[in-house]
């Protein structure tokens, strides 16, 4: 039992999870999103460097300068100067 | 769509390129290879071609599932009371939901080009400066045929939002159309009864003169494919049952001989004694049905009456298996509950009853519903079913089942009063009219019921199995513990980890189960459930249980591998190398610790938990922790040098401060050693690395010992010294090279001392050397007349007073005896005669 609570002190990681899309804010500032997922539109608040998970199965997103993506629920987005890439 | 025609209408006046910009480049816009046209424009327009073509076609597409939405709608509309053409049209709209999606994520690449062309030609110029005119021109090109491209995920994702509102709205609908039906009233009076006996015996005889037109047709036309359908059934009747005898027989019978099975075999028999016959029945039903179907002997009714008769079969089997398995009325010693015999042989066959009256109502509604009989015979039948079902269930609040001091006791109040309620509702529900609802708590009394008491088996096999020494018992378990080699602990943890399983395995099996019975549909409990299963959200911290459960099943295949991969480099390479054991040991512990670290990272990043929260509070309390752990860490890291270093390894005699021994194991923290009186101390890795540490049997096990012997004064010195030589030579375990020596010390106080030095082939041996020498020593210098002397000292008396000599003594001998009384090695005296 030794030997895991010494490998699970040695190995901790900052996690990406695998199961939704993700979008992370590059800006400065506070950015939002909105997210149109199943029947109802959402906003979605990014803090400067925040990362998060959304939209696990399919969603409509409006990025803040307008652009408008549809997301299949595996992509990540960047959100740089406004406008987010997606990946 | 008018938004689509004025967007539309802009890009067309985009797409016919200023004549000047046509005259400048002599390349067409749809020419990309000219070298020397500026390197901005060329490749700029043939995108927009491709662009154009492209948001056309999807312009169209999604007009084209716009139309079919309304259309969906409008059939929507028109079958709001018709649950089968809802559920139909639900998929209908969920397919079309995913093809919006699909077209909306094609536009996505090219938004992409767009945004990074953009970027390319860099920010628009302030006002006043003017940018070349190609440049502007592509620019506003772009920006326009974005605009067209949101324009369209817009008019795409307004069309899946009205899709999702359709199917919600299904979904509501259902959930109307259940409880409406459930609630349906119909009026009760004597009339009835008259009108229903005459219906009903009207449908008897329509019954019969359905089925015999339907065997006399099977007879005259389908004789061969009747045959050959029923071949085929009873062939895989057979296959079913005999092998399934064969292969889980052995689960599911009780021994009758067995006077006291343990509570997990008495459960797990239980379990899979109704479970597997009843889903053997299940299948085989449905193997028969779908070979009668494929021969085409069934006529339509005659297949929904086969349809029902199988299912009620098949649920008062299960019915029975469950009862027998809970109940044992015929073998108490196999029973789960502790109940006295007579009360659960009564309660045996109360369970069958209900299970039977309600199987009737259920194929007699199914009858009625084929032959289209009218309304009364349903309510007629429903309602002398509820009224016995009702009766029969009092009937088992009734029942006394424990044995008591004297005779039988009731059941307690809290299962008697439901019980009573429960036998009430039907009664009650039937008689004023809500027949639906009746049929409904009818068929909740037995499927739930059944799906109830297996769940309830199932737990309580969970929980034998977490015992002590359960698990292990079992088939699955000894299996397993051959395929592993696993000690009882280790089983016992398995079994603990399999009750958990099962628990949870139960519940995710049996609650939908329960929830589909009570009209919950399919689909939504899917929906919540994978909801529940993808995340949680407590404030801003959430995490997703399935991948939770991806991380930790991860991790143990990380496990696994790594005790694989130990164990096949520890067999397979190193000992094939003859490597020494110490190195083995040291790689294998090595590569254990860097699996499982590897393991637990992968493990802890597939299941996507986010740390960066508890990174603050860590970064407060790391220092703290920093300060305790420091030794920990400063024992680890020691730990980690002595593995990579090897300054000792498993088996030396090594000597640590004021503490030797043999090393036994050498562990991340510690070390063991066992000391020569088998007591074992475990050092702290930090004291092996920071103190010096003598380690005899390093390199080699040769080591030298010292024997020290004082001869008296006067022996022969060289004779000393040849006996120590030849009986150092003769003895076997002292080595020849390097030779033994006789060291002589000393001239001591009280004797010569020699120091033989030998040198042995096997330290450890240094004991079993030095008594065997010594005692040779002994003899020898015995024989040999050599005297070991006692600590010696030389006394000289200066002056002795005449007094200390008065005894009365004759006088001649006084003075002899006083000369005599002087000791031998005294000094000459002086003053004597």
């Amino acid at each position: 039992m030794n030997r895991f609570v010494f490998a699970t002190l040695a190995g901790l990681l900052l996690a990406a999870p695998a199961f939704a899309a993700s979008a992370t804010n590059g800006d400065a500032e506070a950015r939002t999103l909105i997210v149109t997922e199943g029947d109802g539109r959402s906003e979605l608040t990014l803090n400067p460097g925040e990362t998060v998970d959304f939209c696990p199965s399919g969603c409509f997103v409006t990025m803040p300068n307008g652009d408008r993506v549809a997301l299949t629920g595996s992509e990540t987005v960047e959100i740089r100067g406004g406008s987010g890439n997606v990946k | 769509m008018l938004l689509a025609v004025l967007v539309g209408g802009g890009f067309a006046e985009a797409q016919f390129t200023p004549p000047e910009l046509a005259a400048e480049e002599p390349a067409s816009p749809a020419d990309a290879t000219r070298p020397d046209a500026p390197a901005a424009a060329a490749p700029s327009t043939s995108g927009l071609g491709r662009g154009e073509a492209m948001i056309a076609a999807m312009r169209e597409n999604i007009a084209a599932l716009e139309e079919q939405a309304t259309e969906l709608r409008k059939k929507l509309d028109d079958n709001t009371d018709n649950d089968t053409a809802l559920v139909d049209l639900r998929l209908q709209l969920e397919t079309l939901s995913k093809g919006v999606l699909q077209r909306a994520v094609a536009l996505g690449p090219r938004l992409r080009e767009i945004n990074a062309r953009l970027e390319q030609l860099g920010a628009p110029p302030a006002e006043g400066v003017s940018e070349p005119e190609i440049v502007a021109n592509e620019r506003r090109a772009l920006i326009e045929e974005k605009a067209t491209i949101n324009a369209l995920t817009g008019q795409a994702e307004e069309l899946s939002l009205q899709v999702s509102s359709d199917i919600e709205r299904i979904g509501e609908l259902r959930r109307e159309l259940f409880t409406n039906t459930l609630t349906k009233r119909v009026t009760i009076d004597l009339t009835l009864a008259g009108e229903a006996f005459a219906a009903f015996l009207d449908e008897v005889n329509q019954l019969y003169r359905s089925v015999a037109s339907w065997v006399r047709f099977v007879l005259r036309f389908k004789i061969e494919a009747f045959l050959g359908a029923t071949f085929f059934a009873l062939l895989a009747a057979a296959v079913i049952f005999i092998g399934g005898r064969r292969m889980v027989g052995r689960l599911i019978v009780r021994d009758p001989a067995n006077q006291k099975p343990s509570y997990l075999s008495r459960v797990s028999v239980a379990f899979f004694s109704s479970l597997l016959p009843a889903a053997a029945i299940l299948v085989f039903f449905i193997v028969a049905l779908s070979f009668y179907h494929g021969f085409n002997v069934l006529r339509g009714d005659i297949l929904l009456l086969f349809g029902a008769l199988a299912r009620v079969t098949t649920i008062v089997f299960l019915v029975h298996r469950l009862a027998r398995a809970v109940l044992a009325p015929f073998l108490p010693a196999w029973r789960l509950v502790d109940i006295a015999t007579a009360p659960a042989r009564r309660l045996y066959w109360l369970a069958m009853a209900i299970a039977l009256v309600t199987a009737f109502d259920h194929f007699a509604t199914v009858v009625s519903e084929v032959l289209n009989s009218p309304l009364s015979v349903t309510v007629a039948k429903t309602l002398v079913a509820s009224v016995l079902v009702g009766l029969l269930v009092f009937a088992v609040g009734l029942v006394k089942p424990f044995e008591g001091e004297d005779g039988l006791r009731r059941w307690p109040l809290l299962i008697r009063i439901p019980l009573f309620l429960l036998g009430a509702s039907p009664i009650l529900a039937a008689m004023l009219g809500y027949t639906v609802l009746a049929r409904f708590v009818l068929h909740q009394i037995v499927v739930s019921g059944a799906i109830a008491v297996t769940m309830y088996i199932g737990f309580l096999a969970a929980q034998a199995m977490s015992d002590e020494h359960a698990f292990a018992n079992t088939l699955v378990g000894r299996r397993i513990r051959r395929a592993f080699a696993l000690d009882d602990a280790a089983m016992d943890r398995f079994g603990v980890a399999a009750g958990i399983v099962l628990n949870i395995a139960i519940l995710v099996a049996g609650i939908p189960l329960i929830l589909l019975q009570w009209g919950f549909q399919a689909q939504e409990i899917f929906a919540s459930a994978w909801k529940v299963m993808n995340e949680v959200r407590i404030g801003s911290f959430s995490f997703s249980l399935l991948a939770l459960f991806g991380g930790i099943l991860v991790f143990i295949v990380g496990y696994f591998v790594t005790r694989w991969l130990q164990g096949w480099l520890d067999d397979r390479v190193m000992a094939r190398g003859r490597v020494d054991a110490g190195v083995r040991n040291s790689i294998r512990t090595a590569i254990g610790y860097l699996g499982i670290a590897v393991a637990a990272m992968i493990g802890i990043s597939a299941a996507g938990i986010d740390l960066s929260n508890f990174a603050l509070v860590a970064g407060a309390l790391s220092l703290g922790i920093g300060f305790g752990l420091q030794n920990i860490v400063n024992n680890f890291v020691s730990g980690l040098i002595l593995l990579a270093e090897r300054p000792f390894k498993s088996g030396d005699w090594i000597v640590a401060g004021a503490v030797q021994g043999t090393v036994k194991k050498i562990s991340v923290r510690a070390t063991e050693i066992e000391t020569f009186q088998r007591q074992t101390i475990i050092l702290p890795n930090s004291e092996l690395i920071n103190a010096a540490v003598g380690n005899w049997t390093h390199k080699n096990k040769l080591g030298r010992v010292e024997i020290r012997i004082g001869v008296a004064y006067g022996s022969d010195a060289r004779k000393v010294s040849d006996i120590l030589l030849e009986l150092a030579r003769n003895h076997p375990m002292v080595t020849k090279n390097p030779e033994p020596f006789v060291y002589f010390v000393d001239f001591g106080d009280s004797a010569l001392i020699f120091e033989l030095r030998v040198f042995l082939f096997d330290v450890l041996n240094s004991l079993t050397v030095q008594n065997d020498i010594r005692f040779a020593l002994y003899d020898r210098l015995k024989a040999e007349g050599i005297e070991i002397p006692f600590p010696q000292r030389d006394i000289h008396v200066k002056a002795m007073p005449a007094e200390a000599f008065d005894i009365a003594l004759p006088a001649e001998q006084t003075s002899q005896k006083a000369v005599a009384k002087r000791s031998r090695r005294s000094k000459p005296d002086p003053d004597a005669d």
